[in-house]
């Protein structure tokens, strides 16, 4: 892990000096809210290519820098555009950047994603609260030496999704009178869309969304101590339940369509967590 | 080297040796290589010959490119495939897929054997695949390639319904009666336990093999049609598991093999390969 580490301070010593702070609270925007990033105030961005360590993002739509500054208030530094396993990524590389934003100081992690509805009860453009998920990608961020700088050997996943932060989302979300739905999100790899026998599968198996993300973050979080909050915006149904086929466009268009609900919203859980989570 | 260039360049071997421009590929599993035999004006390369191609290391599969027209059609067949078990990656595993798609195959047919989980079937049965489960590495993860296919290619109908369509009239007219369902692959090489044919099972499987899937996938994002037939060689159910030898296997495939080339035949003689198909 030493190299790992030597690289990681580099990384946090090369943003503090272009200005980034501690943060409270580490976003992750996924595919359409990589815009949230545009409301920070008192913002610096640094592009991941001159962030020692980083890997360039590579799909349309994932911008790729690295944004500090204030939201509601609240120190914030946010990842606009992520790194995908199917992209040839490792889930260490991924984790790697999760770790840069927990040296820098986050204790919370927000992150949201584009995923497909499993579940019959799911609309499209609805946006789903993560409960749990199932790590169908064969593979894990922790996997190697455990970087025991972060946490143990043996993380628990038993509530990687804090139920604290579970339920300030749903006050945010009566405020603003947004439904809210909850579920569980399963990750695939991808890069392909899934099969209708998959996505039956997946539906048995209990998941209510599925999509090409987030945990690989999320395990490297809880493992590092953070609190986490995740919020999936449904943007379209999954294979054999809704349109004939899946394109990515279809995914950018719906995720346009509800991106200012899905920002309101997490603007107004970050002004919540500002307020109410004790620093 | 670039995904891009290896694929030209094995294309590039291939077309000096011959100008043949094949329409349809056949993938050939366990049992029905003998196909390639009765492939017309053949035109045969070695695996080992062309540039990244992989070698073929199992046991009945002959590892040979054969060129040539089968019913009247102009085909590409792969006697013997490579598998995800005998230590290749799914890149190598798929690489001939994007050869064939290079050299002009608009159409892929995949046969192999696999293991019957549904009750309903039985050893020696033809399943026709109707949709698969994916539960291994993905051929695609790594950059994309635009100019071969999309970054997220939908799999929403993997196995073209048309061509199943055809390959059940066909079964039809030859008074075999055919299998239809979801094929899962495991990496193999061990074959499944009870307990592991019980979560295949509970996916929703009825079927379970050691390949197909990954040339499947790099056959839709490259824009091809597919038909996938299945040979059941033997039964996984939990309850009853027996066990089982590769000899077994080849064994029943063997057995099935007359009706299973019949069908093969009979599909590739009516299938039409008009381009605008």
């Amino acid at each position: 892990m030493e190299s790992t580490y030597k690289l990681l301070d580099e990384a946090v010593e090369s943003l503090r000096q272009r200005g980034f702070g501690k943060p409270r609270i580490a976003l992750i925007l996924g595919s359409g809210l990589g815009g949230l990033a545009g409301s920070f105030q008192e913002a610096v961005a640094v592009d991941y290519r001159d962030i020692p360590g980083f890997p360039p993002a590579t799909i349309p739509g994932h911008a790729g820098r690295l944004v500090w500054g204030k939201l509601q208030g609240v120190d914030a530094v946010a990842m606009q555009g992520r790194f995908h396993y199917y992209e040839g990524h490792s889930q260490r590389q991924i984790a790697f950047a999760l770790w840069t934003m927990r040296s820098l100081g986050a204790e919370i992690l927000i992150v949201t994603n584009a995923a497909g509805g499993i579940n019959p009860d799911f609309r499209v453009g609805d946006l789903m609260l993560i409960a749990d998920h199932i790590n169908m990608t064969g593979d894990n961020p922790l996997i190697g030496p455990n970087p025991d700088r972060f946490g143990p050997r043996f993380p628990d996943m038993s509530r990687a999704y804090t139920p604290e932060l579970r339920e300030l989302a749903l006050e945010a979300a009566t405020g603003l009178k947004l439904n809210l739905q909850q579920g569980v999100y399963l990750s695939v790899t991808g890069p392909c869309f899934e099969t209708p026998a998959e996505i039956q599968s997946f539906r048995r198996l209990g998941a209510d969304a599925v999509g090409m993300s987030t945990v690989p973050e999320v395990i490297t979080a809880v493992h590092a101590g953070m609190k986490v909050l995740g919020i999936s915006c449904i943007t379209n149904m999954a294979a054999g339940l809704g349109a004939e086929k899946l394109d990515h466009q279809e995914v950018i268009d719906v995720t346009k369509k509800v991106q200012s609900n899905f920002q309101a919203l997490v603007t107004e859980i970050i002004a919540l967590i500002g307020r109410r989570i004790p620093q | 080297m670039k995904l891009t260039d290896k694929i030209r360049e094995a294309r590039d071997f291939i077309r000096k040796i011959t100008d043949f421009q094949p329409d349809i590929a056949l993938i050939l599993g366990s049992g029905l290589g003998t196909l390639a035999e009765d492939i017309e004006d053949p035109v045969i390369i070695e695996y080992a010959g062309i540039p990244h191609f992989p070698v073929s290391t199992v046991e009945g599969h002959a590892g040979r490119l054969v060129l040539g027209t089968l019913e009247g059609k102009k085909v590409a067949a792969m006697q013997g495939r490579f598998h995800f078990y005998e230590g290749y990656t799914m890149q190598q595993v798929t690489f001939p897929v994007y050869v064939l798609h290079a050299l002009g195959c608009r159409s892929l047919v995949v046969t192999n054997a696999c293991g019957g989980l549904n009750p309903r079937f039985k050893a020696g049965d033809l399943m026709l695949i109707t949709d698969h489960i994916n539960i291994l590495p993905n051929p695609l993860i790594g950059p994309n390639y635009e100019e071969l296919g999309p970054r997220f290619p939908d799999m929403s109908q993997a196995y073209d319904a048309e061509y199943r369509q055809l390959a059940l009239q066909v079964g039809e007219e030859l008074g075999l009666k055919l299998q239809q369902g979801v094929y899962i692959a495991i990496s193999g090489p061990t074959y499944s336990t009870p307990a592991e044919v019980r979560r295949l099972i509970a996916y929703g499987s009825d079927t379970v093999g050691m390949s197909t899937i990954p040339e499947v996938i790099v056959a839709n994002y490259l824009g091809m049609r597919v038909l996938g037939i299945s040979c059941i060689t033997d039964m996984s159910l939990p309850d009853e598991l027996e066990p089982l030898t590769h000899e077994q296997v080849v064994k029943i495939a063997n057995q099935t093999r007359p009706k299973f080339i019949a069908l093969v035949r009979g599909w590739l003689k009516r299938v039409s390969t008009d381009a605008a198909l």
